[in-house]
């Protein structure tokens, strides 16, 4: 799949952007603090509809607009809220159809002491979806350097990673997640009452089953989505390490529904476990009496203590966690190798190719990787790449792009011919 | 800088649901302007809300004050042995405008909430199961809200009407009547398609 065209509104320091984007691969170059990257987050939240860089995402909206907004408040002239547009048209290949999809990130006043909520508005071919929903029709894949958080980061940062990709993947997903998550909630609400004034434990039952349903889909997803990533991650790994190091990436899951032989912990690290051919049905009724073994615990900690929400997902290179014993290369070549992985993944998954999005890889990557990986976005379908350098491509590979210069929050689209 | 009357008054508008400061004072500075038959039988109508009007001791739909239990719960024509059970009385004048329904009820008044500390003691879920102790009830429909708390609040109810020896039902899930199957969500589109029923 690929852009063709894309327009921002008061994103970030974007106050109006309107580009035709072309196929294969555009170079977007300029110094720091212009603009660049805010391009390839406007084009990822339209696949993940969060950004990779914020959580506080009100700061997606061009601070000028916010501004402007509290002005207009404060003189009582109505228009009091701030919003932030991204539209994009795209091919999806799968179907032959051209499709619009349009972001609305609105920061809205509530109650009378300056109150703001952000609201996300989302429009498929027009019509308003639901973000769960909208999540999975364009794809793409992003890689910034700041990524190898992943690897060395905490678990969350993994699972984060897990969430944002699969949902992108597994319809419903998207839906499970946010659904367990409420549960979970829930839950620990209760947890906490009947841990400080006790009461009837049973009423914990209706909020098992519901974090058993959702958390079971979550899982079963997950032990597929990694063993699929595993072996294209794998294979890619070797090619790039030219066959020095064999990566794996192992899932450890908080409630794990295969049964461990023999409770042999010291083998974790070099036995691969095969957890494909459970059912989600399987691991939902293992899930709900793991509930209820851990309930006397639980109620004395006040939270949920196992479930998908406490997951981790490891990285070994030659059964070595890179996570704590990897090099800064070493992490740098597993994360392109699980980067490019991912892309094969969802190619195969969706049936689609999705957009790649690069900021500012190649100055983190030897010579040998760099040239690797322009081979690869070579081939591919759409790919943005940002650069402060453009010394650091070959030049077949600039005279072939498009390359663009980004200023102040401008583009400046200069097509070479 | 108000005088306090009106002050007063735009802040327990405020309070209302939907309300806010705009439509408070719109609303406080209309009254005041108007009539005082207008704003005199709003006063009464608010009074009489509280004064005359009280909860029926069997299904806790709200009724009349003075009187025991509720129209439907005294009707003869109704059949009691069979209860539906919902969250808030609007939602029985939403079922008994279908018509279709000739059961009695049982309101809970809330569902389970532990966000917000709303626990099965504090719903109507003792007096419904002392109801079905009392005996003739054969059938207890769950129509809670299709929502978390709903589902939640009904899985809880599940088993300990089951035990107490009824049959035990919950409302169907799915596509709206009219609706475009292309246009639905995935969610009810998937629960839709869980709960399919073999064609008549």
């Amino acid at each position: 799949m690929y852009l063709t065209h894309l327009s921002l509104t008061n994103f970030r320091n974007i106050a109006r952007l309107d580009l035709d984007i072309p196929r294969r691969v555009v170079l977007l170059t300029g110094a720091n603090a212009q603009g660049k990257t805010s391009v390839l987050e406007a084009i990822y939240f339209l696949a993940a509809f969060a950004s990779f860089q914020t959580s506080a995402e009100r700061q997606l909206i061009n601070t000028l607009a916010v501004s402007a907004a509290a002005e207009a408040e404060r003189a009582k002239d109505g228009g009091r809220i701030a919003v932030a547009r991204i539209v994009a048209q795209f091919r999806d290949n799968q179907d032959q159809r051209a499709h619009r999809l349009e972001v609305r990130l609105v920061l809205e006043p509530v109650g009378p002491v300056n109150g703001q909520r952000l609201r996300k508005e989302v429009l498929l071919d027009g019509v308003k979806r639901q973000v769960n929903d909208a999540v999975g029709h364009f794809n793409a894949v992003l890689f910034i350097p700041q990524m190898s958080q992943i690897i060395e980061g905490g678990p969350d940062e993994r699972r984060r990673y897990l969430n944002l990709t699969l949902a992108q993947v597994f319809p419903g997903y998207a839906h499970a997640l946010s659904a367990y998550t409420k549960a979970i909630e829930q839950r620990n609400a209760l947890l906490k009452m009947l841990s400080e004034r006790g009461g009837d434990a049973d009423q914990l039952e209706p909020w098992d089953r519901l974090l058993a349903e959702h958390g079971s889909k979550l899982i079963h997803w997950r032990i597929q989505a990694i063993q699929e990533l595993e072996r294209e991650a794998a294979r890619v790994h070797h090619r790039l390490t030219r066959g020095a190091e064999v990566l794996r990436l192992a899932y450890d899951p908080a409630y794990d529904p295969s049964p461990r032989p023999g409770r042999q912990m010291s083998l974790k690290m070099d036995a691969p476990v095969d957890r494909s051919g459970l059912k989600r049905e399987e691991i939902e009724k293992g899930f709900l009496e793991r509930l209820a073994q851990a309930r006397p615990e639980e109620i004395a900690r006040g939270v949920t203590t196992v479930g998908p929400h406490r997951d981790e997902m490891r990285f070994l290179a030659n059964s070595v966690d890179l996570g704590d014993y990897g090099s800064r290369g070493q992490v740098r070549t597993a994360l392109l190798s699980l980067k490019l992985a991912e892309v094969e993944w969802m190619k195969t998954r969706t049936g689609r190719t999705p957009v790649l999005l690069l900021d500012e890889v190649l100055a983190e990557l030897d010579l040998q990787r760099r040239a690797d990986l322009l081979a690869y976005v070579d081939g591919t379908e759409q790919a943005l790449l940002t650069t402060t350098d453009l010394h650091l491509f070959t030049p077949e590979f600039v005279k072939d792009a498009n390359v663009w210069e980004v200023e102040g929050g401008v583009v400046r689209t200069q097509k070479e011919e | 800088m108000l005088p306090e009357p009106i002050q007063n008054l735009i802040f327990a508008l405020e309070r209302l649901p939907g309300i806010g400061p705009k439509t408070a004072s719109r609303l406080a500075f209309y009254l005041l302007r108007a009539p005082e038959e207008i704003s005199g039988s709003l006063a009464e109508a608010l009074t009489d809300l509280k004064t005359k009007i009280a909860f029926c001791q069997e299904c806790f739909n709200i009724t009349v004050a003075g009187r025991e239990r509720c129209e439907i719960c005294e009707s003869g024509q109704r059949d009691g042995s069979v209860i539906c059970v919902v969250e808030e009385p609007l939602d029985i004048l939403s079922i008994e405008r279908i018509g279709a329904y000739q059961g009695k009820y049982h309101v809970l008044q809330g569902v389970i909430n532990p966000i917000e500390g709303i626990g099965p003691d504090d719903l109507k879920i003792r007096p419904l199961l002392e109801r079905i102790r009392r005996g003739g009830v054969l059938e207890v429909i769950l129509a809670t809200d299709p929502t978390m708390e709903g589902d939640a609040t009904a899985q809880y109810l599940h088993p300990r009407l089951k035990a107490l020896g009824v049959h035990v039902t919950r409302l169907a899930r799915g596509l709206p009547v009219g609706g475009d199957l292309e246009y639905a969500d995935q969610n009810t589109l998937l629960r839709a398609l869980s709960g399919r029923q073999e064609m008549g």
